[in-house]
């Protein structure tokens, strides 16, 4: 039997390959140019001779040819097919050329001659039996000319190229050339030959009577044919793309594993800027493309997956007050299923999602079955552990107390029980709250025995296969997390199932299903809130963690550490409380095709994503703030379903010359959230027993539920001229439910354009060149419904009495929709064979009339209101370079480096040009807030009072005071990318990530409790004489008042926010894997056909940081508002690892 | 020709798809609230009413200790027992206006919907005299604060000026005048009224009974306008009786419980540390004051367990003690190191892990009286207004016999703990009340103090210790010792005011200026206007 050309490469790694490459290796002083031909050589000679020893297997065989078949009324087609799997033979026929009726056999042990003469008798047609097995099927009055035809196949260099596959289209037969790149087959001459070799692209050649063929292979890294999913599902050559893209593919996310998936993109993509929660397994993500694209909403990209929009709402986020993250949409998806990630990054490219798209488009596809293939299994495993870095860098010297005076009895120590304002820490016995006696010494690793080792147990297994008419793919995963915060973790089992399936040879309709079971324990509460573990990152030096544990007495009361009931113990916070979500998500697409003719088809899709989420929480009995406890119930529904339409027609209007691609459609959108919470009156009856069913009363909020509908027609039509000259426009016209009914719809173009110079001018060395240009515009809604009306509620009633009041957020009856305009300029070049190449892309949009929900003071009447006149400008550059500068037989280093620029600039906020105030923190003497004509969101915060000389002014007790909140920097990064290296000898595989980010700030609690409970160690001076402040005094005098350095520095921070502003820059190594693919020769004797093996780490180290005590990637809430504001969250871990991937045999 | 059909009709669906928005209204109206064309505007004074007198932690944290009616050691107390800051204080800072505001947006939105109607007169007039008492205590806490712009933002104000005190102050008097005389009893009342049931005379007295206790807030500022609004009031017709006073019962099965009752009963530490002062105690024990044992009682039992346990405790008068302020469990401000420290009730021996507790000695509010979820909160009384008169008469001024009123004004306010539940928990017996009354009869020299610490007393014992403070400022008595403490945010003084809200150099900076240029600075010690 011939080798196919897959198993010929498997043959790659055999010993005696290995061997020729290392005599090879060992040729020095020779040109590097030359060593790569010459290895090249080798290779193909070696596979000559094995395809030649093949053929020699395959002569012994010839007079073995029969079969037994029994089929009753089966098409030909299908006899046919029986002969073939059962003898070496290959048929060539046209589809018109075989018996149309159906044909009943019975033979055993039968010569292949014999049954076909019997097949064929009374028929029109009869069948020649040609060289290499080969038989043809023929009317009967058609001569076969069994014809030999020669050729020889070269390089583009003209150099004789050997091995390569020739084969007769339809059939499995063929040959390949030789060491001079000779060939020699006998065919039909009506036959079309197949050629192809890895690394060239594959030709089909007509033979057309011909008997001589010379054939000139073409490079694969010169067509870059690469395919990218855009806007609408719609496949398209990314050569003749006018805006950026770029694909993510699955290897980058499913070897090291993020429980949110979003995570894994970041530092890979220009433009992409990611941040995580410090919120524990499956916590949200914030991602911005090309920045803060608009002073209104999440700031996150629209996630479509396999064309049809998923939801990705967050479902609640911690703020100043505390609370969890209970995590985002796209954390529910498993990294296994998908297939790839494209994200597209400008306008023109989301234009046709109209508003959710304004942030940019990620379109996700998964993973599918490939027709006519065998049955296939795959299964990976992965096992992670987290473990929790220490970046604080707190005091050692001085120890629990106040004043410099140590605890002298329990009440004491409780006073006292978050403040590390005492002596010098001296060894000596000191009480604690629980009233025994412990050294007065600082405790080494104290906070990092806190929290566990977390450990993630992902198991994937996927069945794919496919016959002629459609293919499956169904996976199984589990995913199981133990979180470091202790007693927390994540349960999620996904079921994923991919058909496609043809109805008629017009009709293809497909079925994507995602379900999901997602269950969490325990999210951890962040931020200043009862109820946190985080706490425990504020104990003194000397108090040792330990005993804090269990958390509570023999009858179940919580260990309070501090006379602060709201500061839970973190051992009571992380086993006593409870708030555990579970989520059941199914995400489906329809979709139907038909196609009247090849050049114009018609699709109808509907995507449905239906979500019902359940959550309990419980405050137990003995809490210090609530001791006789409570809980409370929710359940929430999300639906989005989609439904749209989507005509196609491609088309040259100018044969050979001008192409239209055009497809119109329109979709309808609906999308709704409903939901009921349920909580227990008072307390529990019975002490313990955590149950709605266990209170006196129970009380129901009002059931909420909100519905919005988007209907929009769209249009996107390509012109290319050639294929080096591309002008695409879309239109999209969009109705909002959401807005008042004069002010509903929009209109939204864009256009763009790409040129392939490259086509037309050839230069040395550049296989590729393109030049893109685009203009395009987006229109947006507001982020809620039912914000252009005034509208009442009824409150509980009071005794009898009813009761309403109506939201503190004040509606806007004017609201119309806003719009984004961008211009994007960029230009794509790879050179020599695609060993180095680069994407660089300009953008500049700006946003016009922003609906943005701003905070107000309660005394204007409103806590918040609509402001419809904002406008915001981001301008960048994005630089993506990539290259391949070593490439020898068994040995290669691709890096792949990214950068981007975005300045960020606050146009216009409402009609004054007030600031717009965003998140805070729990001290509140800073804050967020978008500053007209400043990068958003600013850090607004105090610097030192200071007199009109600049000199500090000290207040008559000498202490410090803050001066007038100002903008001291934006949150969000300036300057970032990643530069991934991916490195691979033989069968290993090196590849890591470094990623950076410079130019944002961060607002950090940690900075400010540190220093207020005197753990930082700006605390240090003066602690044991007492502080003199630099400065003056309000008459200008030098102030030299010593105050007691608590005091002073107490004050200092509550006073003077500008100690928590601190620079969050940094260069972390973000990925680590080194795998090993087991080569194939070794596992001919296990079940498997393929078995990859890599070590993995994610965050293993911090190059380079700015923020002392935090890790600069910390915060508690995915919100734009709350971007960059840090404090009492799950400290950054480390991960490590291994991933297994095993291939059964077919 | 037939597939074009197709298609072009095709394309014309899609375009009609986008067209077709004639269900939109219906989707983008919610389901689960109404319009102004439904709503009856009544409903939001019982919303605001509420809203502003249960006051809760609002009071607790910091007004009851600085007044030295409660003492505790707990935590985040310190911000009112020692003028130190614990806990979060920029939170505890901002539940006056936050609150304030929040129930007088509900009471402005209520008048703009019955503006002009005639219909609702009486309705407009009582929501003008119940923002006036609003606004009275945001001001009085804040000094210059939103009043003529406060709630526009639906009129596109949304940084408020802040007025001035005096300015507020003038404009309250003049509104009350006008609301007051205005309101008809012969017209159809509040339907959702907490107060007075709709009963517009009740509104009345109410009206001129507030009158009187602005006017009274300017006898330092401003005694001119005092006398002539004091008066104004006398002749309108203030509260006669505790059946005028405007309380309002909370409603614990819907979700309406008292706040202060809610806090002591779900936090331990609250309840084993918040004791009553020994400033009231002290006074109200000098006086064989009767209402000792319907606002006092001693744990009783044994140790921190008995002390948290939720059980009445032992309201023999003789035996109950304030507790000083100033103090901490453990550490050099024990309580064990203060002046006359009862010593502490030793451990229960029966209860595993029992401890001494240190103050269950001292007096604590009553459970059966004050961790009642059902019970009333005070905005303003009879046995007040007959004080306020009471010291009206006493400066000279035409509000008839102070004596008469002093007396009335004892009577009142021992009967009006009794209002404090719906089924009367806190019951003065009659004739102690009169021997009471009988034995303190207003003497000229010592009028004036004798007149407020009642005021002082009979705010402490119905927890409405903001105007308590607010008094106090005013007329200096009770006489306070400040507590020494180290780290305190004032100069080592009680505060007299409470800082603006922490979020207002965000959303009203511009505010914020104008009122430290007219005022001073943003902190404790700064005085505002009337408070000379």
């Amino acid at each position: 039997m011939l080798l196919s050309l897959e198993q010929n490469l498997a043959m790659y790694h055999s010993p005696l390959i290995s061997k020729n490459m290392k005599y090879f290796r060992h040729l020095r002083g020779v040109k590097n140019r030359y060593r790569l031909i010459k290895s090249i050589l080798i290779m193909k000679l070696t596979i000559i001779f094995l395809a030649i020893f093949n053929l020699q297997a395959l002569a012994n065989v010839y007079s073995q040819q029969k079969v037994s078949i029994n089929l009753k009324s089966a098409d030909f087609k299908k006899v046919i097919t029986a002969i073939q799997k059962q003898t070496n033979y290959h048929f060539v026929f046209s589809e018109r050329k075989i018996p149309a009726k159906n044909v009943s056999i019975n033979v055993q042990n039968e010569n292949v001659t014999n049954v076909l003469d019997q097949l064929l008798a009374n028929t029109d047609f009869t069948y020649t039996e040609m060289a290499n097995n080969l038989i043809v099927i023929t009317g009967k009055n058609e001569v076969v000319v069994n014809k030999v035809v020669t050729g020889k196949v070269v390089d583009d260099k003209g150099l004789p190229l050997p091995g390569v596959s020739i084969k007769i289209k339809g059939s499995s037969a063929g040959t390949v050339t030789d060491i001079n790149g000779a060939f020699s087959i006998n065919v039909a001459d009506d036959a079309v030959l197949v050629v192809s070799f890895i690394g060239y692209d594959t030709q089909e050649i007509a033979v057309a009577g011909r008997s001589s063929i010379n054939v000139t292979m073409r490079s694969a890294s010169q067509n870059l044919n690469e395919v990218v999913v855009t806007a609408l599902g719609i496949k398209k050559e990314e050569r003749r793309l006018g805006y950026s893209a770029t694909t993510v593919g699955g290897d980058d996310f499913n070897k090291v594993k993020e429980t949110n998936v979003a995570a894994s993109l970041e530092g890979r993509v220009s433009g992409l800027q990611i941040s995580g929660t410090n919120g524990g397994p499956g916590s949200s993500v914030r991602l911005l493309l090309r920045g803060v694209t608009s002073q209104s909403g999440s700031g996150s990209p629209l996630f479509v997956i396999n064309g049809v929009p998923m939801d990705n709402t967050q479902r609640g986020a911690s703020g100043e007050w505390g609370g969890a993250d209970y995590g985002d949409g796209i954390a529910n998806l498993n990294p296994d299923d998908i297939e790839s990630m494209t994200v597209l990054k400008g306008q023109s490219a989301s234009a046709l999602y109209g508003s959710r798209a304004a942030n940019g488009v990620i379109m996700i596809t998964t993973k599918s079955g490939k027709k006519n293939t065998n049955f296939g299994v795959e299964y990976s495993t992965n096992y992670q552990m987290d473990k929790v870095r220490n970046d604080l860098d707190y005091q050692n010297l001085y120890g629990q107390g106040q004043h410099g005076q140590k605890p002298t009895d329990i009440g004491s120590a409780m006073n006292d029980g978050s403040e590390a304002w005492g002596p010098r820490l001296d060894g000596s016995q000191v009480i604690q709250f629980d009233g025994k006696m412990y050294p007065y010494s600082a405790v080494p690793n104290n906070i990092l025995s806190f929290y566990n080792t977390g450990h993630t147990f992902t198991n994937t297994v996927a069945f794919t296969g496919g016959g002629d008419k459609g293919a499956f793919r169904f996976s199984l995963s589990d995913l199981n997390n133990a979180g470091v915060v202790p007693n927390s973790g994540l349960d999620r089992k996904s079921f994923n199932l991919n058909t496609t399936q043809s109805v008629t040879s017009k009709l293809d309709v497909s079925l994507v299903a995602n379900y999901i079971v997602d269950n969490e324990k325990n999210r951890t509460g962040l931020s200043d809130g009862p109820g946190n573990p985080n706490n425990v990152l504020f104990l003194s030096p000397n108090e040792d963690q330990k005993i804090l544990a269990p958390g509570y007495g023999a009858n179940g009361v919580e260990t309070q550490f501090t006379d602060d009931n709201y500061v839970t113990n973190p051992y009571f916070a992380a086993y006593k409380f409870s708030s555990n979500t579970s989520r059941e998500r199914l995400i489906t697409s329809a979709s139907a095709k038909y196609n009247f003719t090849p050049w114009l088809f018609a699709q109808l899709r509907l995507g449905y994503d239906v979500i019902n989420d359940k959550r309990i929480d419980i405050t137990p009995t003995g809490t210090g703030y609530n001791a006789q406890g409570n809980m409370s119930q929710s359940n929430g529904k999300i639906t989005e379903q989609n439904t749209d339409i989507l005509i196609g027609a491609k088309h040259d209007l100018v044969k050979n010359l001008l192409n239209l691609d055009l497809s119109v459609g329109g979709n309808i959108r609906k999308a709704g959230d409903e939901g009921t919470r349920i909580y227990g009156q008072n307390n529990f009856i019975i002490p313990y027993f955590y149950s709605l069913s266990n209170f006196s009363g129970r009380s129901a909020d009002v059931p909420y539920f909100h519905s919005r509908q988007t209907n929009s027609a769209y249009y996107t039509a390509d012109f290319a001229i050639k294929d080096f000259l591309v002008l695409s426009t879309t239109g999209r016209y969009d109705a909002y439910s959401t807005l008042p009914a004069n002010n509903r719809g929009i209109f939204t173009p864009s256009v763009s354009g790409s040129f392939i110079f490259s086509d037309l001018y050839h230069i040395n060395g550049l296989d590729f060149g393109k030049i893109r240009l685009s203009y395009a515009q987006t229109s947006g809604e507001p982020a809620t419904p039912y914000s252009d009306a005034v509208y009442y509620s009824l409150a509980n009633s009071i005794n009898g009495t009813p009761a309403a009041s109506f939201n503190s957020t004040l509606p806007n009856l004017f609201l119309k929709p806003y719009t984004l305009t961008e211009v994007e300029a960029g230009t794509e070049m790879k050179f020599w064979g695609n060993r180095f190449g680069f994407d660089l892309a300009y953008f500049a949009r700006k946003t016009k009339n922003e609906i943005t929900q701003a905070s107000l003071d309660i005394s204007s009447g409103y806590n918040s209101y609509y402001v419809a006149s904002g406008s915001t400008q981001n301008r960048g550059i994005e630089v993506e370079v990539h290259g391949t500068p070593v490439k020898t037989s068994d040995f290669s280093w691709t890096p792949a480096f990214n950068f981007t620029y975005v300045k960020n600039k606050i146009l216009k906020t409402d009609a004054n040009d007030a600031n717009i105030g965003l998140g805070t923190y729990r001290p509140f003497n800073a804050n967020l807030a978008f500053v007209p004509g400043l990068p958003g969101p600013q850090v607004m915060a105090s610097d030192y009072l200071r007199n009109a000389a600049g000199q500090i002014v000290f207040d008559a007790q000498g202490l410090p005071q803050g001066g007038p909140r100002k903008p001291m920097g934006s949150t969000v990064p300036k300057y970032y990318g990643g530069f991934n290296n991916d490195f691979s000898y033989k069968g290993f595989n090196l590849s890591f990530l470094i990623d950076y980010r410079y130019g944002n700030k961060i607002l950090s609690a940690t900075s400010y409790y540190s220093t207020l409970r005197g753990l930082n160690k700006i605390t240090l001076p003066g602690r044991e004489t007492g502080v003199v402040g630099q400065g003056v005094d309000a008459t200008g005098a030098p102030n030299t008042i010593n105050v007691d350095a608590q005091t002073y520095y107490q004050k200092l921070a509550r006073q003077v926010s500008a100690f928590d502003v601190l620079d969050g820059s940094f260069i972390k190594l973000r990925q680590v894997s080194f795998g090993y693919t087991i080569p194939k020769t070794l596992l001919s004797a296990t079940p498997f056909s393929s078995i990859n093996v890599s070590l993995v780490g994610r965050n293993l180290w911090t190059i380079m940081k700015r923020s002392d005590n935090i890790d600069p990637e910390s915060g508690f809430s995915p919100n734009v508002a709350y971007a960059g504001i840090e404090g009492t969250s799950i400290p950054a871990v480390r991960t490590y690892g291994f991933s297994v991937n095993f291939k059964f045999k077919n | 020709m037939k597939k074009r059909l197709i298609y072009s009709s095709l394309v014309l669906g899609a375009t009609l798809f986008a067209g077709c928005t004639k269900d939109f209204n219906k989707i983008n109206t919610d389901p689960n609230q109404t319009s102004s064309a439904l709503i009856n505007p009544n409903y939001f004074m019982s919303q605001a009413q509420i809203q502003f007198a249960n006051a809760g932690y609002r009071e607790l944290l910091l007004q009851s200790c600085w007044i030295q009616g409660l003492a505790s050691t707990e935590g985040y107390y310190t911000n009112g027992d020692k003028y130190v800051y614990g806990g979060s204080p920029q939170t505890y800072t901002n539940m006056i206006w936050n609150d304030d505001y929040g129930a007088g947006t509900l009471v402005y939105e209520m008048k703009n919907l019955v503006k002009g109607n005639a219909a609702f007169s009486n309705l407009d007039n009582c929501g003008t005299i119940l923002l006036v008492a609003i606004q009275q205590q945001t001001t009085d806490a804040y000094g210059d604060s939103p009043y003529s712009q406060a709630y526009q933002a639906k009129s596109g104000v949304y940084t408020p000026a802040f007025d001035k005190t005096q300015a507020i102050y003038t404009n309250m008097l003049s509104q009350l005048a006008t609301a007051t005389a205005a309101l008809d009893a012969s017209k159809p009342g509040p339907t959702s009224d907490l107060f007075y049931n709709g009963n517009v005379a009740q509104w009345k007295k109410l009206g001129y009974s507030l009158m009187l206790r602005i006017a009274m807030r300017l006898t330092k500022a401003d005694p001119a306008t005092a006398q002539k609004y004091a008066e104004m009031a006398y002749t309108g017709g203030a509260m006669s009786s505790i059946a005028d006073d405007a309380v309002v019962l909370s409603d614990n099965a819907d979700n309406n419980s008292n706040n202060s009752a809610n806090t002591f009963l779900n936090n331990v530490p609250d309840w084993q540390g918040v004791r009553w002062g020994k400033t009231l105690i002290s006074y109200m024990q000098t006086n064989s004051d009767p209402r000792i044992s319907a606002i006092a009682e001693i744990a009783i039992g044994n140790g921190l367990a008995a002390n948290a346990a939720y059980v009445p405790g032992d309201n023999t008068a003789s035996k109950q003690l304030g507790m000083p302020n100033g103090y901490d469990i453990g550490g050099a401000h024990d309580i064990s190191t203060a002046p006359g420290y009862p010593g502490a009730t030793p451990a229960n021996p029966a209860v595993t892990g029992d401890g001494p507790a240190e103050q269950g000695l001292y007096s604590r509010p009553r459970f059966a009286v004050y961790l009642d979820r059902n019970r009333a909160s005070f905005v303003a009384t009879y046995g007040e207004t007959e004080l306020l008169f009471a010291e009206a008469a006493t400066r000279g001024w035409a509000t008839g016999v102070a004596a008469t009123h002093f007396a009335n004004a004892l009577a009142a306010d021992m009967q009006e703990v009794s209002q404090l539940n719906s089924t009367p928990q806190a019951v003065v017996d009659p004739t102690a009340i009169a021997t009471y009354v009988a034995a303190h009869p207003l003497v000229p020299a010592t009028a004036l103090q004798q007149i407020n610490m009642e005021y002082y007393v009979s705010h402490c014992t119905t927890f409405n210790f903001i105007e308590a403070w607010n008094n106090w400022r005013r007329s200096d008595f009770p006489v306070l010792t400040p507590v020494v403490y180290p780290g305190q945010f004032t100069d080592g003084s009680i505060p007299r005011r409470v800082t603006y809200p922490v979020s207002i150099p965000q959303t009203n900076p511009a505010g914020l200026a104008a009122a430290i240029a007219d005022q001073g600075a943003d902190n404790f010690m700064t005085r505002v206007w009337w408070d000379k």
